[in-house]
């Protein structure tokens, strides 16, 4: 029943503002905040899960998005497991982004780095389809191309985005273990206890010292 | 490094950066930095002297008069040490101990300047201030100096005048001014200038309002005492009172006078709101990026969620952007500016962030952030010699330093510390510079390294730091039986580690560590830059992946005002630019003889603007490296078709598919030009090459004979004379040709134009020899031109399939699109060594070292002899050989009888190899040496009749 912690480490890449602290935000704390700063240089969150018995925790580094502070990425993604490349649906300038950090990751990460392309901001579009500038078709196809996890999310909404982690979370020990990732159907009910679960509140802590 | 070596005197910006950077500084720079005085503040003279304040509200009485019912003469100190002049301050400092006094005193404060008899000095000067304060000069040393010295003062004052107009505006807007008029002056009804938000919406963890009237009582002493704002005499206490926190409503003043920035603002009035004017609805990638971050500022801060405060941050970062445009806006200043707002109006706020950008932290911010890399690896260098058990530790647990310490250093402890200590390192970080953040973050580590020494990953170091940084205003002795030490802060601790313990960081030494590591922290920043633009390249077909990467290089080198590792500078290519950007590698743009020619010049540049119109995706009359990727890959491309179609396009500018008359007269210009290399016979085309190669191949059978078997037995003659003129005159000749009939065929082919008369005027087809002919044929060529350029009747002449037609029908154009052109563009080599007179020399010795091509044109023919010798009886006639020479000889001819004499003549060949200083005209470079194939030893005494010579 208690299997041993698997540690995950994961980075969030992908422009300024397209909610990439946000999206950890609502995955850590279930909240959303309009006015968040900027990070700067990184943050680093945890937070645990529990999929299929196994606890698996989260080492979170979320780093910020402008141009500049590119050639500081390596820095953060050196090691990690998993890869979170986030652009928000309604700028196409963020899709553009979220391809180079594609390639940069297969280039220079771990060579089995598991990745998610990452849609944020769809809330924005639920009244007026207009303002979606990058079309759903447009994220699958890269994530066929490149072997990627592929989520539309709203950090607002708090739509998809556990889904995103969990999905990473699963992929992480179906290396060891033969059970299709069907095996772990998320319950509601799972899924409110993700937060709660392992001491989440206090295993939870926010950085951006 | 090339980037030191080539690093001009570009912007003061870049200068002061370099200069901070480099331990070596002038006598002006240092004293400029020292003193925080604006750039053009240079020492114009200095002398040693004597000074004293006297203050108009003189604070200090001698009480010995006093007890003697008089009011009271003032005292004041004296200060020995060397007083400097600049065109608008005087700057005194003291010669023993620089901190006991240093005075920074704005010309334009002085009211009058009088003589002083004194008694032990022979030349004194009374200075009376704005203020009524008074400073006394007594000179020390040769009158001449004392007078030579009074003499530039008197100058200076005098062009100061205009500037003193500004001074009570200025003096308006200080805080220390009406502090003075409120208390000294009794004065109840003026009000508080303005200030930065905190005037309304209170400024952050406000003291009470005793501690703070109690701060502002002693800074108000000081000023009484001391001077203030453009008149100041720093002491002692002028640090004491900073580092005990400076009251709110001070705060602003003090840090600009701290940064300098004061200065500037005083320098530079209207300046601030003459950069907002002037850019006003102007866009910029900066101005975005700011826009995405105005509300991410401080949002806790009450005033950053009013429209006021947004406005106020935007119209500040948006400034210096446009100030700066090599910084930009990058994430932190919108902190750090925030900050600056609480406490400053927007034009304040404005210098005060310009000189921490420039002078404080230089290059933090730039496009590369390479000034915040740097100081990483100078930190993680203290913290190895100062900490160095927690630095093993950290090291064995592979813990990353700098993800912890990078946001102290650019966000200035603004993102780790609550706001009410974050003000108070910048009280100190403003007075004693760039120090403080080394001695904090250390003392940081230091007072966390128990904890730190827990930690087995990132993950929990960050966490205690973390939890340090929220608990700064609790007890450092929580469980201390002494009440005074219970009452310690840990924010108190901090800042008696970092100022008292880690006060031996030094500025010098920091300036070492920066110049010990640049160098490589610059290289890093290349190679990672590099990468980082190759990989985001468009995909190419044409271009390979090391082509990208030369081009990368070549396109770098030629825009030298950018610095990649600095990102400073436009890196987007200007026309002049691209010019010689290409003129490195494709040889049709390389400078040649005829630029001198201003007409070829002219066409040349109407060409070159043509093709860096057609490839400037964004129409702003820059190239970027992407642009020049997509261009070339379409000059580059293999395919036939594709390439004479995009040559179309170039000259198609209205894109209907069809070209005017006009444009397929420029066409017609635009290809005698892009072939002027091959005209002027610099370069050989591939018919050429293919004639040369044949004509030695030619020789070399008729030598050898049939005797030869295979391959390695081939014994090619080691010397070949090659005779360049007539080679280069045929293939100028083709040339020629070709534009001719390019021309000929456009009118020909053209619908409904009538041109026929004028073609059939001109016989384009005779074979003239001599130059004048050939000069004639020109001018034909020429005035066809005219007339088909002066007829109005018909406007459409040629689409693209007619275009495609013209150039199939001649075999020196298709090739040309074929093949040449592609071939003439060289993103392979070593772009800097070429040189145009090299052109035709290493040409010919690519097409004689490339011997394998030769043997492959002997073998063939000798196979095709030897197939006529096995089918002898069939062979009835000359053959063609190699497509352009027809052999007559019977195979009998090729007998083993004839083997030595082969051989004999081959010998004589050689001979002349190593006989050419005999040969006039100094032929040497004519001659090739066929290295894939061995020379047969050298025998005396041959004649060179058998020499394999080109000649006409
Ligand atoms: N409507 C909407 N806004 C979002 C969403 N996620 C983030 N934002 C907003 O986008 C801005 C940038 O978010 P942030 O998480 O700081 O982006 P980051 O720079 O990628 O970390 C903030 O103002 C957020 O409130 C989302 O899912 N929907
Ligand atoms: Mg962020």
């Amino acid at each position: 029943m208690s299997n041993p912690i698997t540690s995950i480490k994961l980075v969030l890449l992908g422009e300024a503002a397209v909610g990439k602290s946000s999206i950890v935000l609502r995955f850590v704390s279930n909240d959303f905040s309009e006015n968040k700063e900027p990070t700067i240089g990184a943050a680093f969150l945890t937070q645990r899960v529990n999929i299929n018995n196994n606890t698996i925790k989260f080492e979170i580094w979320d780093t910020a998005g402008q141009e500049r502070f590119a050639s500081l990425a390596p820095m953060y993604y050196r090691n990690a497991q998993a890869a979170l490349v986030v652009y928000d649906i309604t700028k196409p300038q963020s899709f553009i982004k979220a391809r180079h950090w594609v390639k940069e990751l297969h280039e220079q990460a771990s060579k089995d780095i598991i990745i998610a392309l990452v849609g944020n901001k769809v809330d924005i579009i639920e009244n007026d389809e207009s303002e979606r500038k990058v079309a759903r078709e447009e994220g699958e196809r890269l994530a066929e191309e490149e072997g990627l996890i592929f989520f539309e999310t709203s950090a607002k909404t708090a739509e998809n985005v556990n889904d995103v982690f969990l999905n990473i979370g699963e992929k992480i020990p179906l290396k060891n273990d033969n059970s299709s990732p069907n095996d772990t159907t998320i319950t509601e009910d799972q899924r409110i206890n993700l937060a709660a679960s392992a001491n989440a509140t206090s295993e939870a802590s926010s950085c951006s010292c | 490094m090339s980037f030191f070596s080539s690093l001009r005197e570009k912007t003061k910006i870049l200068d002061r950066i370099t200069e901070s950077f480099t331990p070596s500084l002038t006598r002006d720079e240092k004293f400029k930095l020292q003193y925080k005085l604006p750039s053009e503040e240079a020492i114009l003279d200095d002398a040693n002297a004597d000074i004293s304040f006297i203050s108009a509200n003189n604070a200090v009485y001698d009480e010995s008069k006093k007890q003697n019912g008089l009011k009271g003469e003032p005292v004041a100190y004296i200060f020995s040490g060397k007083l400097y002049l600049t065109s608008h301050y005087l700057v005194f400092k003291d010669a023993f101990d620089e901190s006991s006094c240093v005075l920074i005193l704005n010309i334009s404060t002085i009211k009058r300047v009088e003589r002083s008899p004194s008694a032990s000095y022979s030349f004194a000067l009374m200075v009376t201030l704005y203020s009524s304060s008074q400073l006394l000069i007594q000179f020390i040393g040769l009158r001449y100096k004392s007078e030579q010295f009074c003499e530039l003062l008197k100058q200076k004052l005098r062009e100061n005048i205009p500037n003193a107009k500004k001074l009570d505006k200025f003096l308006a807007t200080c805080y220390s001014e009406f502090l003075i008029s409120k208390n000294v002056l009794r004065r109840k009804d003026i009000l508080a200038p303005r200030a930065g938000l905190g005037q309304h919406y209170k400024y952050p963890a406000h003291p009470e309002m005793a501690k703070e009237k109690a701060k502002l009582r002693l800074w108000f002493e000081y000023f009484k005492e001391n001077g203030e704002n453009l008149a100041i005499m720093k002491n002692p206490k002028f640090t004491k009172l900073v580092r005990i926190g400076v009251p709110s409503r001070m705060r602003g003043e003090i840090w600009e006078l701290c940064s300098g920035a004061l200065y500037l603002r005083y320098a530079f009035q209207g300046e601030y709101e003459r950069i907002l004017e002037e850019n006003k609805g102007k866009t910029s990638q900066a101005i975005d990026e700011i826009e995405k971050d105005l509300k991410r500022s401080l949002p806790e801060y009450s005033a950053y969620q009013t429209e006021e405060g947004i406005q106020r941050l935007r119209n500040v970062l948006t400034a210096y952007s446009w100030k700066n445009p090599d910084v930009g806006y990058c994430q932190a200043m919108n902190i750090v500016c925030a900050a600056l707002l609480i406490y400053m109006t927007e034009e304040q706020a404005f210098w005060c962030l310009s000189n921490l950008c420039d002078v404080y932290v230089p290059g933090y911010y730039s496009k590369t952030m390479y000034g915040t890399l740097l100081d990483q690896k100078v930190f993680e260098a203290f913290v190895e010699e100062k900490l160095p058990v927690l630095n093993d530790y950290i090291v064995k647990h592979d813990i990353q330093l700098s993800v912890v310490s990078l946001p102290w250093f650019l966000s200035l402890f603004y993102t780790s510390m609550p706001l009410e200590y974050a003000v108070r390192i910048m009280d100190i970080f403003f007075m004693n510079g760039a120090k403080t953040l080394f001695q904090v973050a250390l003392a940081v580590l230091k007072l966390n390294a128990d904890d730190i020494l827990q930690a087995d990953d990132d993950g929990m170091f960050i966490a205690i730091i973390k939890n340090y940084f929220r608990t700064l205003g609790e007890s450092a002795h929580p469980d201390s039986p002494d009440i005074r030490y219970r009452q310690i802060t840990k924010f108190q601790e901090l800042l008696v580690t970092a100022f008292k313990e880690f006060s031996v960081i030094t500025d010098s030494m920091i300036a070492q560590g920066r110049h010990r590591y640049q160098k490589g922290i610059l290289e890093n920043i290349e190679t990672f830059v590099k990468k980082t633009q190759v990989r985001h390249m468009p995909k190419t077909f044409y271009l390979s992946t090391d082509d990208l990467s030369n081009l990368y290089d070549i396109y770098y080198d030629s825009i030298e005002t950018h610095k990649i590792s600095m990102g400073t500078g436009s890196s987007n290519m200007t026309f002049e630019v691209f010019v010689q950007f290409l003129g490195k590698f494709c040889d049709w743009c390389k400078p040649c003889q005829m630029d001198k020619d201003p007409a070829f010049k002219k066409q040349k540049e109407d060409f070159l603007r043509k093709i860096f119109n057609n490839w400037d995706s964004s129409s702003l009359g820059e190239l970027t490296i992407n642009d020049v990727v997509l261009g070339l890959e379409k000059l580059l491309t293999t395919d036939l078709l594709e390439s004479m179609n995009y040559f179309f396009t170039l000259y198609d500018s209205d894109s209907d598919g069809e070209l005017q008359r006009e444009e397929v007269l420029e066409m017609s210009e635009g290809l005698i030009l892009l072939t002027e290399p091959w005209r002027s016979g610099r370069l050989v085309d591939f018919l050429t090459k293919k004639s040369i190669e044949d004509d030695i191949a030619e020789k070399i059978v008729k030598e050898n004979g049939d005797v030869i078997q295979s391959m390695e037995e081939i014994e090619l003659p080691t010397g070949v004379v090659i005779e360049e003129e007539k080679y280069k005159s045929e293939q100028s000749e083709r040339y020629l040709k070709a534009a001719s009939s390019f021309l000929q065929r456009s009118f020909e082919y053209a619908k409904s134009l009538d041109l026929s008369e004028e073609v059939n005027l001109i016989d384009l087809s005779d074979n003239e020899d001599d130059s004048e002919a050939k000069e004639s044929k020109r001018k034909k060529f020429q005035s066809l031109k005219h007339n088909a350029a002066l007829d109005p009747t018909h406007s459409k002449v040629i689409d693209l399939a007619t275009f495609r037609m013209i150039i199939l029908a001649d075999e020196t154009y298709e090739l040309f699109f074929a093949q040449t052109l592609r071939l003439s563009i060289h993103l392979n080599e070593g772009f800097a060594t070429s040189s145009t007179n090299k052109v035709l020399k290493s040409m010919l010795d690519g097409i004689i070292a490339d011997g394998k091509r030769v043997a492959e044109q002997v073998r063939r023919r000798v196979d095709s002899v030897a197939t006529r010798g096995s089918v002898n009886s069939l062979d009835s006639g000359p053959q063609t050989l190699g497509g352009s020479i027809t052999r007559s000889e019977d195979i009998d001819d090729f007998t083993s009888e004839h083997l030595e004499e082969h051989a004999d003549l081959l010998q004589d060949s050689l001979l002349d190899i190593y006989d050419t200083s005999d040969h006039e005209g100094g032929q040497t470079s004519q001659q090739r040496k066929l290295e894939t194939l061995k020379p047969r030893p050298v025998s005396e005494g041959n004649k060179k009749e058998d020499l394999i010579e080109f000649e006409a």
